[in-house]
């Protein structure tokens, strides 16, 4: 028997344990600047890796630096890596940690019920968003994914005027905004007797996936008239650019690939319409906790409308951003008089507030 | 039994190390220890892992790897969560489904002559593929008295149930069978010549696996409250990580299920840990990542250690 090796080890890995756990503190002294009369905010957000959800995250880092919030609100960010069991430990702890409101984009729509639930029943305010939470105990922040679909293929139909070959490119299967945007999308093109669904296979939300099988498909397929992308769409564009093929009509999600090729920055011009779920979704969710814990909004979920865009409306620095990466998405702010929430470049790219500026977030009329 | 004792330290090392970390990071952040609530949800949301990682030992223990554990779970949670609100028999169903699935694997496996890590990878497709078929969108729900009696949010049955996992494991390893497959995880060819029927005692190995993945899925969904049948996909590296922070070792025939559920725990804990210690969200992963490189080399130089032991 080696006790005392054995003992060594434990000192060691002890050791090393707390070394991690001494730096962090020192790296967030923003966490431990707390100040009388603030609330409490915690984001917790499932995984961090693609670009829209960094987006998501920078301009809720953003919001919290600019006024109302700075003033207002004490914001945590936490990941957890796409992993159910994380994200719960997480909300546990923030529980533990007695904050106000919890802001939830979550790794399973169905995952988090349990946690969440306790959460309520100790009085903390749930908003989720993206990938909502079940749980009806909680708020929700959302767009109508149904919708998405519908709109996309009625846009493709009309342009088409009902007649052609039509392709869907879905998402990541098993979540239930991709099972809502295929719903939808499948029931406009199967009411219009002259489209005709040839191919649908999935891109995974992922313009590099989504490009690699759109490549793969093309030899196999008759002319293509309309594609319908979940996401991925610049990948999907590129892929026929790459094949030689004629360019279809294309309704697609937001990235500002699609939108350069929409606004003719980049060749083919193609004809299109972008919507988007757009980043600012969390943003829309800070200021819903912020309001009912404040009291001054009832305890209600809200649905806000898709920012759309079409070839004809793209306005570089609104719709379109040409000094921003192809993956970027150019939703990260609204555009227009009714604007939900007019955001700066900055503040997606890298999550700084946008100067001089105070945030004015419209919640709707309730 | 000291030999066996020295073999699984690390495991218990490493959770000790991190159970301590907790409480120190836990009370300097919020100026107060860790409640019943925080234990209990801990212990809740580490019981499916704590069964997972229990089968992934068996297998790695006869130098074998099962990546099909993620779709194991996510056809047992999906079947769970569809079904067990109509009847609790379902049950039943769903622990033998597990079963059948291991079983499959194991036959594969131990008939077949197919490695592995190929015929496991393979089954995994199959069974996320059912998973979806069953439920394609997340949902379903779980009746409040199996709640109740599985991961109750408000008294720790959990502990039974981990309890009756460690009881079972013990007793296992000293049956006939238990031996057998310390036997062909340590030199399968010796154990063939010697009369084990190693093909039989693999088929068994994975059916158990599978077992212990529809235990998991079950006290998922009655955590979660609900299903997803993308819900297994995490457990694949966690158990797998589990498996070698306990110290069992991937050539096969060293180690405990034990320390596996020992490294379940830690692994939650670290979660845990970095959260109260404040990281920067980012680096989060790569201080999950960099634990598990640390526990791993532990466990390295702690064998490494004893075989120049042995042979001096």
């Amino acid at each position: 028997m080696n006790l005392p090796r054995s003992l060594g080890r434990a000192a060691i890995a002890a050791t090393l344990l707390l070394a991690i756990g001494a730096c962090g503190d020192a790296a967030t002294p923003a966490a431990s600047g707390k100040k009388a009369g603030k609330i409490k905010i915690a984001l917790s957000n499932s995984f961090i890796g693609n670009q829209w959800r960094v987006e998501m995250e920078n301009v809720y880092k953003a919001a919290c630096a600019m006024p109302p919030y700075v003033d207002q609100v004490e914001c945590s960010v936490f990941n957890a890596g796409n992993d159910v069991s994380t994200q719960s430990r997480q909300i546990s702890n923030l529980i533990s940690q007695g904050v106000d409101a919890i802001v939830i984009n979550a790794a399973s729509t169905s995952g988090l019920n349990g946690v969440v639930q306790q959460a309520c029943d100790r009085g903390i305010v749930v908003v989720s968003f993206d990938n909502i939470v079940d749980n009806k105990c909680g708020l929700t922040v959302n767009t109508d994914q149904i919708k998405f679909g519908q709109q996309l293929a009625q846009f493709i139909v009309d342009e088409l005027n009902g007649q052609g070959n039509v392709i869907m490119v879905t998402g990541v299967a098993g979540t239930g905004a991709d099972n809502d945007r295929n719903k939808g999308a499948k029931d406009v093109f199967a009411a219009n007797p002259g489209i005709k669904v040839v191919s649908t296979y999935t891109g995974m939300w992922d313009s590099a996936t989504a490009q690699r099988a759109t490549s793969a498909q093309l030899p196999n397929l008759p002319e293509i008239h309309g594609v319908w992308v979940s996401g991925g769409t610049d990948g999907v564009i590129k892929a026929f650019v790459a094949a030689k093929r004629p360019m279809p009509v294309v309704g697609g999600e937001a990235e500002n690939g699609f939108r350069k090729f929409m606004a003719g920055l980049l060749t083919p011009k193609v004809n299109g319409m972008s919507i988007g779920q757009p980043p600012f979704l969390s943003v829309i969710s800070l200021e819903l906790a912020r309001a009912v814990v404040k009291g001054e909004h009832p305890k209600e979920s809200i649905t806000i409308p898709f920012p759309v865009a079409t070839s004809d409306n793209m306005v570089p620095g609104e719709t379109v951003f040409p000094d921003l990466p192809d993956s970027f998405f150019a939703d990260f702010t609204d555009s227009g008089p009714n604007a939900t929430v007019i955001l700066c470049q900055e503040a997606a790219t890298d999550g700084t507030p946008c100067p001089g500026k105070t945030l004015d977030v419209n919640l709707g009329t309730p | 039994m000291r030999e066996a004792l020295r073999r699984v330290s690390i495991g218990y090392l490493v959770l000790a190390a991190t159970a301590v970390a907790y409480l120190v990071v836990y009370t300097s952040r919020l100026g107060r220890f860790p409640t019943s609530f925080d234990y209990l949800s801990i212990l809740n949301t580490t019981l499916p892992l704590v069964f997972v990682a229990i089968g992934q030992s068996l297998v790695v223990l006869t130098g074998g790897i099962d990546l099909s554990v993620g779709g194991m779970v996510s056809v047992c949670v999906a079947v769970t969560a569809t079904t067990v609100s109509s009847s609790v028999f379902w049950l039943v169903v769903v622990l033998a489904l597990g079963t059948a699935c291991g079983a499959l694997n194991g036959l594969i496996v131990a008939y077949g002559r197919i490695a592995p890590i190929l015929t496991t990878l393979a089954t995994l497709s199959i069974f996320t593929g059912l998973a979806l078929r069953v439920m394609p969108v997340p949902g379903g729900s779980i009746p409040q008295e199996v709640r109740l009696v599985l991961t109750n949010p408000a008294t720790p049955t959990g502990l039974i149930w981990l309890g009756l996992a460690v009881v079972g494991w013990l007793v296992l390893r000293r049956t006939r069978f238990g031996m057998r497959v310390y036997a062909i995880g340590s030199d399968e060819a010796s154990a063939r010549a010697v009369g084990v029927p190693a093909a039989a005692v693999k088929l068994k190995v994975y059916a158990l696996s599978g077992l212990c993945s529809a235990l998991a899925a079950v006290f998922y969904v009655s955590t979660t409250t609900s299903g997803d049948a993308n819900a297994g996909n995490p457990f694949i590296l966690t158990s797998i990580a589990s498996v070698v922070v306990g110290g069992v070792a991937f050539a096969g025939g060293r180690g405990s299920a034990l320390g596996a559920v020992a490294g379940a725990v830690a692994l939650t804990l670290v979660i845990d840990i970095l959260f109260f210690s404040g990281i920067d969200p980012l680096y989060q992963s790569l201080f999950q990542g960099l634990f598990l490189v640390v526990a791993v080399l532990l466990g390295t130089v702690a064998a490494l250690a004893a075989r120049r032991r042995r042979q001096a």
